[in-house]
């Protein structure tokens, strides 16, 4: 596994700093390479059989898994710890970013005016419901909220806190997901170069700035609801030497001229929208292609049987991740036909990723998804 | 929004309960707080170990070998009693609870 790339908008840690988030992380890899498997073995071995002994049958849904496995003591130890060290993995990043936010902020106000890339904020965006009802993944104020002005702490805790969510399996500048979309671009249309495109959801840029790099000669935009992760991402991007354009803008209805993009992607975002705002931002990416333009989804895997659903629903139930419970069974077909593509010119697809078993938080099959469609 | 103002220390949303019991909840929460801080003191104690050995020349083998002599040692076993005695708490006051009911419950003994 790379190391994680210390560049210049990252907080320092003292001693003590450093041996929290080392032990959260090391706790969390022993959580899910060691602990989680066992809920698939109590769940087969007795939850399971006391099922079919009373109903006959295997259960029938992740409902029916739930109403038992979330009685049964191994899962509800393993879901205690999986909660907690959660929120201890964001704590103790906020402590040290805290202690040395006035430097950060002072950090990304030089940083950025060295991008190239505009950063334009709207501080009268609406931010949506679904991201002020609760605090998604447990990341105290989320994407969106200031604290100060200028505020860029969003960004430094989501940068360190998803490094260590993962145990490093993100890569160096947490840029598997955009590394993997690209993959699948390169298999499957090795011949389309964009020059425009656009990266919904971007939040710190992580994703953005691998397509930056995979295409120099492209103006590579990134959008997202929240100014704090925005403010980050364009000082970071400055920091790792790469030029993007940034605006706080909804993807459901951007301010974008119609046609304006080659390719517009999005990783892992469509599971933090709403059932309303899906097929709006799916719509609203045909209207930003142009005829011939390519739109790519990359989305996390929701499992196959009741049990797998059940667990990677954890996220639902247990981690504020409340839209994601309604992308187990939903047909992105369907959703891209709402928005407005021609079913024939959608696809899903799995690909397989690159990453250590031990970092499989629910279980381990795990194959990204990615929704591809066409504007003809 | 010119001053500093800090991020909540909770977030926003449902808490869910895991056990019947909330306070159990509570309880594994704590002893995960208490382990990381365990971790985090063995890795200054650590590090101190190391700085010893590389300033000052104390090997590890002599951390390793220290035998505590008769003062020292009596002092440990106090801390070490007085730990426990800290630790036990919870238990002796339920248990005092417990006897204090069943002697209310008590038949009375016999003329
Ligand atoms: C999980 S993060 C994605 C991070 C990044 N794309 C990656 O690959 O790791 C989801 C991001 O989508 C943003 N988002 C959610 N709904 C949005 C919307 N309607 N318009 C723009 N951004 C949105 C959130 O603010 C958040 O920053």
């Amino acid at each position: 596994m790379q190391d994680f790339k210390q560049h210049a908008m990252l907080p320092a840690t003292t001693h003590d700093e450093q041996a929290r988030q080392d032990f959260v992380g090391a706790f969390r890899g022993h959580l899910s390479g060691r602990l989680m498997p066992g809920t698939y073995q109590v769940f087969a071995s007795r939850v399971e059989p006391a099922f079919k002994a009373k109903h006959g049958r295997a259960p029938a849904d992740q409902e029916e898994v739930r109403k038992v496995m979330t009685q049964d003591s191994f899962y509800q130890f393993w879901s205690a710890m999986q909660r907690r060290s959660q929120e201890m993995l964001w704590e103790s990043v906020i402590d040290p970013t805290e202690r040395q936010l006035p430097e950060l902020i002072e950090r990304a106000r030089k940083l950025s005016r060295k991008n190239r890339g505009t950063l334009r904020l709207d501080p009268e965006l609406e931010i949506p419901r679904y991201h002020r009802a609760a605090d998604i993944h447990l990341q105290p104020g989320g994407y969106h909220t200031d604290f100060t002005a200028d505020d860029v702490a969003a960004g430094v805790v989501y940068d360190k806190g998803i490094n260590l969510y993962m145990g490093g399996a993100l890569g160096a500048e947490n840029d598997l997901t955009g590394n993997t979309l690209l993959a699948y671009l390169r298999e499957k249309h090795p011949d389309f170069k964009p020059k425009r495109i656009l990266d919904v959801g971007c939040a710190i840029g992580n994703s953005t700035l691998v397509w930056a790099r995979a295409f120099p000669k492209a103006k590579v935009h990134g959008i997202d609801v929240g100014a704090p992760v925005l403010r980050y991402a364009h000082a970071r991007a400055a920091a790792l030497g790469v030029d993007v354009d940034f605006s706080q803008q909804n993807g459901e209805h951007t301010d974008f001229p119609d046609g304006a993009f080659d390719l517009v992607l999005s990783h892992i975002t469509l599971h933090e929208t709403s059932r309303s705002a899906l097929p709006r931002i799916l719509g609203e990416c045909r209207r930003l292609l142009r005829p011939g333009g390519l739109m790519l989804h990359l989305e996390i895997p929701r499992g196959r049987t009741p049990m797998e659903k059940f667990m990677h629903n954890w996220e639902a139930y247990n981690n504020n991740e409340t839209f994601a419970r309604f992308m187990t069974d939903i047909d992105l077909v369907a959703e891209s036909v709402k928005g407005g593509f021609a079913a024939a010119d959608v696809q899903i697809d799995q690909f397989a990723p690159k990453l250590d078993v031990s970092q499989m938080n629910y279980t381990e099959h795990f194959f990204w998804k990615i929704l591809a469609g066409w504007k003809r | 929004m010119s001053e500093m103002s800090k991020p909540p220390e909770f977030p926003k949303g449902h808490r869910p309960q895991v056990f019947d019991d909330p306070s159990i909840d509570q309880l594994h929460d704590a002893w995960l707080a208490l382990a990381t801080e365990l971790a985090v003191a063995f890795e200054r104690i650590d590090t101190l170990e190391r700085l010893l050995e590389q300033r000052l020349g104390v090997a590890r083998e002599q951390i390793e070998g220290y035998v505590a002599d008769e003062a020292v040692a009596a002092d440990r076993a106090r801390r070490r009693a007085d730990l426990a005695h800290r630790l036990l708490r919870p238990f002796r006051e339920f248990r005092e609870a417990a006897i204090a009911r069943a002697e209310q419950h008590a038949p009375d003994p016999e003329p």
